[in-house]
């Protein structure tokens, strides 16, 4: 188990590794802070996605699909999909943490997202003394967890007082354009990406507003027509690193 | 069921995904399918949320104004693909947006 004095150096070695993804994370946060507060639902309720779902990409699902009134129980299948690598991160992160007191497993998975599983993975993979690792896990997941938090209660304070003209309700939409555009170079992203926008786009009146949880279906169903092994590396979470995910 | 309860289950459900493996199994084997399956998930959200949100704000508008939200979402996609940074789509898009509204609406 960690030992805050004794491990103080892998804490901030862990939170020194998690620096980088701090960079694309942040915006994001802001971002997704804006639009909770731009959208027709409680501003601290768009903000609590943040300590609640901690995944920027379900953050965003939920907001913009409450926002659009989207039936309850379809907003939350969305955001779960869309989670549904969580449990992979699970899964490999059980390996070490394995024998740790329930406080910490707690703990320890509250925190796990794309970019705390890359740099504590890599404390894992590297510190042969699992105490070690466990600080290094803590000091980069932590950070991310408040640089987060924090980033995303800056856009909500920013955004509430902004203009309408402005038009920040776009700023989603294209963040989201942004960040599919790159994804167009691998066969089984692009083919994802494709099926999945013109199926929202035909389904946009669908009942209960599932088209959105169809798309992702379409999305994910085009994407594995594509052949194994032609872009099994650029389609894994961690080759994507700029979000809470994310 | 509220913004508030919406929000709160889907932080349980994510919160539960977290610790599936951790507390009931301490090691499974995904499947391969699964296993590419979750690195489509993301981007496939992204695609529809993203279409959708650009339809529903082209519906709201005639057909002139609605050439401004497109010029918009057009302008991203030629910044991403000449810089490769996902960000210059808002700092291109949203710019293009307000000229274009302005001049549509002049």
């Amino acid at each position: 188990m960690i030992s805050l004095v004794a491990d103080r150096r892998d804490i901030a070695a862990g939170a020194r590794a998690m620096v980088p993804w701090l960079v694309g994370i942040v915006p994001f946060g802001l971002v997704i802070g804006l639009s909770a507060a731009q959208a027709e639902i409680p501003t601290l309720a768009g903000w609590l996605t943040g300590p609640l779902i901690y995944s920027g990409s379900a953050q965003v699902a939920t907001i913009e699909m409450l926002d659009a009134g989207g039936a309850p129980i379809v907003v939350v299948v969305a955001a779960l999909i869309i989670n549904i690598r969580l449990i992979l991160y699970s899964a490999t992160m059980a390996r070490h943490w394995r024998g740790t007191p329930w406080w910490w497993r707690f703990v320890a998975a509250y925190l796990l997202i794309d970019p705390s599983f890359a740099v504590g993975l890599d404390g894992y993979e590297r510190l042969a003394d699992r105490g070690r690792a466990h600080a290094h896990y803590v000091g980069g997941a932590v950070l991310l967890w408040a640089s987060w938090l924090a980033a995303i209660g800056v856009g909500a304070t920013i955004g509430a007082g902004l203009p309408t003209w402005l038009h920040l309700e776009f700023v989603i939409p294209l963040f989201l354009v942004g960040e599919a555009v790159p994804k167009l170079a691998s066969p089984a992203l692009r083919r994802a990406i494709l099926a999945a926008a013109t199926v929202a786009v035909l389904a946009l009146s669908a009942p209960l507003h599932l088209g959105i949880a169809l798309a992702i279906a379409a999305g994910i169903t085009a994407g594995l027509t594509a052949r194994p092994g032609v872009s099994a590396q650029s389609t894994h979470p961690l080759h994507q690193p700029t979000e809470v995910r994310r | 069921m509220n913004a508030w309860i919406v929000i709160l289950a889907a932080g349980l459900g994510s919160y539960l995904f977290r610790l599936s493996s951790i507390v009931l199994i301490d090691r499974i084997t995904m499947p391969a399918y699964l296993e590419r399956a979750s690195g489509l998930v993301a981007p496939a959200a992204f695609a529809a949320l993203a279409a959708a949100g650009v339809a529903t704000a082209c519906m709201g508008l005639g057909a002139t104004e609605a050439a401004a939200p497109l010029a918009a979402v057009a302008a991203a996609v030629i910044a991403v693909l000449r810089t490769g940074s996902s960000y210059t789509a808002i700092l291109v898009g949203m710019p293009t947006l307000w000229i274009t509204t302005s001049l549509l609406s002049s």
